[in-house]
């Protein structure tokens, strides 16, 4: 690489919108990814694409949790073919619950939360705001919240896989050397 | 480490695949969908390997049932109303057209028992309307002025009518063809096991994935009771019943289906139920049947061999063909 | 060894927050197999469902339409309809429905109630001609 003098402001904020985009472009891949993966029930999803939102929030806080969120989403649902159909707006309604559930924890509980408990808090809110929305605008049908207890249940199991992931995912990034001078230069 | 990345995405993207076919060649619940249309519930039950695809054929069935009715309804746009209000040809649709064609045939070879220009008649009596009455026998007459096969002629699609005055229903038998015409659409979608019921004028595609479809048969005279079970694939069922829509004056009932030769409701029949090819000529043959009671009504059915009955005398007496006997289980 | 790298990668609070949910969990399904489930009546609207009760309940509700408001009673397990804006009343002399699969409607009105679920009791047939 060649190193000319640049302002550390200046490149810190490339490397966090480059890194910001690199998740959102996995994230969208994995999306897609599980959209095609054979499924044991139609509503179980491993949601794998979670654990950039909390890679996300852990590294740059929660505007770029709910960035990536989004941006998975609306590309995700693009690629998908989906968008503004009621699979679009269940994506949309659990994104929005579970991101909303993860910065407010996130923001409450600071050091005292890790990424398993943030990403199980996501899960549960994104089995609930996807249910909830069912239940206001696609089937309103109350038999659907019986559903609810065994969609807890399996959001709990890929929440905390997808928290360890995403715990495997910041320790690697901090040990990275676009990490570890900006950390340098905090603590300095 | 990267060869293990390497076999880990080879084996997600062999199960995807292998996923996408298993669940395209999965038994399928069926669709079940319903609406209201034709002025009845019409529900239309379908078999399809593809979800989504099969939720959108059955709208798209829905919706070219909606065009039929706004075709040959009675809404005030629709070519039945255009028809009564002209005073001697009118151009219609080929569907209008198709429909008129066979409606004249039936009417023809059931010598007027069905009839499609009882238009006035209808009207007089009320009996789809808020306020039924019993009209007098010279109303009654003026309305049957001109009626009969003989009043309507039909060259392509110029319908022309004989008197001015004459009022054209196609009410009946344009169910039947909306519920063919819904069928036409689920077949052309790939769907093979479905079945469209337009409150008991039904099409049945193929069977069931497990079995035939089987078809209870309204008892005319106990509203939980059956008479029997059919069991049917690829057909239309259509039943016409003296019960469906009517109303009581001095412990008399009186229905909505007439018999041109009086201008009362017929008393020959409780109920009929055909089954043929078409709902539409179910549709037509149920009324013609119901009109002339069983044994003349059976001996109609010489001109129509695709088609069986099963007639429900006025005295309660059942009457079916041989061809039904074998298809019926009785309880 | 993964438990044990899982659990080194957790906080206290992480801990607390999987097991209060999974305890929430696992009562919420005891719940849901333990209520009755059974039939429900299901009221639709131009194809879309706009109402829904157990079919045990006891109540009188109202439903909009086109036409006005269609008056709808559930007692002991049957669902009628009491009064309706139409000019026919038909749907009124159409007799209550207390099975899984039956329906009754306001054609006019443009409602229609079915009944649904119920454990798989074969029915007799699967349509009926009428």
């Amino acid at each position: 690489m060649t190193s000319s003098p640049v302002d550390p402001l200046i490149l810190e904020r490339s490397r966090r919108r480059i890194f910001l985009a690199l998740f959102t472009a996995l994230a969208v891949a994995l999306h897609t990814l599980e959209a095609l993966l054979p499924s044991p029930a139609p509503w179980f999803r491993f949601g794998f694409a979670n654990i950039f939102t909390v890679t996300a929030l852990f590294l740059y806080g929660a505007g770029a949790a709910w960035g990536v969120m989004l941006g998975r989403v609306a590309v995700g649902s693009l690629v998908l073919g989906n968008l503004f159909s009621p699979g679009f707006l269940l994506s949309l309604s659990g994104g929005v619950f579970a991101t909303a559930l993860m910065t407010i924890s996130r923001a409450l509980f600071g050091v005292r939360i890790g990424p398993v408990g943030v990403s199980v808090l996501g899960a549960a809110g994104h089995a609930t705001g996807q249910i909830f929305v069912a239940w206001l605008v696609l089937v309103r049908h109350d038999g659907l919240w019986r559903l609810f207890p065994f969609f807890l249940l399996v959001s709990l199991v890929t929440g905390v896989l997808n928290g360890w992931g995403a715990d495997a995912l910041t320790g690697m990034l901090r040990r990275h050397r676009a990490f570890s001078e900006r950390l340098r230069k905090d603590e300095g | 480490m990267k060869r293990a990345i390497i076999l880990l995405l080879a084996l997600v993207i062999v199960a995807a695949v292998a996923g996408v076919r298993l669940r395209g060649s999965a038994e399928a619940e069926p669709v079940f969908s319903s609406r209201i249309l034709m002025g009845t519930v019409v529900e239309i039950t379908a078999f399809g390997a593809d979800r989504r695809a099969t939720t959108e054929a059955v709208r798209a069935a829905f919706d070219e049932m909606a065009r039929i009715e706004a075709l040959m309804g009675p809404g005030e746009e629709s070519e039945t109303v255009r028809i009564s209000r002209a005073s001697d040809f009118s151009e219609v649709s080929p569907e209008t057209a198709e429909v008129l064609s066979l409606g004249l045939e039936v009417s023809e070879r059931s010598h007027g028992a069905f009839d499609l220009t009882l238009g006035l008649l209808k009207d007089l009596w009320g009996i789809e309307s808020g306020s039924p009455r019993i009209p007098s026998d010279e109303e009654i007459l003026k309305a049957l002025e001109g009626t009969g096969p003989q009043a309507l002629s039909l060259e392509g699609t110029t319908v022309v009518k004989k008197s001015p005055g004459l009022g054209v229903d196609l009410g009946g038998i344009a169910k039947g063809y909306a519920v063919d015409k819904a069928a036409e659409v689920l077949l052309n979608a790939g769907i093979e096991s479905a079945a469209i019921n337009a409150g008991g004028d039904m099409r049945l595609l193929g069977a069931r994935p497990d079995r035939l479809w089987r078809i209870g048969i309204q008892d005319p005279r106990k509203a939980d009771a059956i008479l029997g079970t059919l069991e049917l694939q690829d057909i239309a069922v259509v039943t016409s019943g003296d019960y469906e829509r009517a109303f009581e004056h001095d412990g008399v009932r009186y229905h909505h289906l007439f018999d041109p030769r009086t201008g009362h409701p017929a008393r020959n029949a409780r109920s009929v139920t055909v089954i043929a090819p078409s709902a539409v000529l179910a549709d037509a043959l149920a009324t013609a049947l119901f009109v002339l009671g069983p044994e003349e009504g059976l001996a109609l059915l010489a001109h129509y061999p695709e088609a069986e009955a099963l007639v429900v005398g006025g005295d309660g007496e059942m009457h079916l063909t041989e061809g039904l006997k074998r298809k019926a289980i009785w309880p | 060894m993964a438990l044990r790298d899982l659990l080194s990668r957790t906080t206290l609070l992480d801990r607390v927050i999987v097991l209060v949910l999974f305890a929430a969990a696992l009562a919420g399904a005891a719940w849901a197999a333990v209520a009755p489930g059974g039939e429900r009546l299901v009221a639709e609207s131009g194809g879309k469902i706009v109402f829904t009760a157990p079919l045990g309940a006891d109540l009188t509700f109202t439903l909009p339409g086109p036409l006005g408001e269609t008056v709808v009673a559930l007692r002991g397990g049957v669902a009628r309809i009491l009064d309706s804006p139409c000019t026919h009343k038909v749907c009124i002399g159409m007799g209550g429905v207390s099975r899984a699969g039956e329906i009754t409607a306001c054609v006019p009105n443009r409602l229609l109630l079915r009944v649904e679920g119920g454990r798989g009791q074969e029915a007799e047939y699967d349509l009926l001609t009428r």
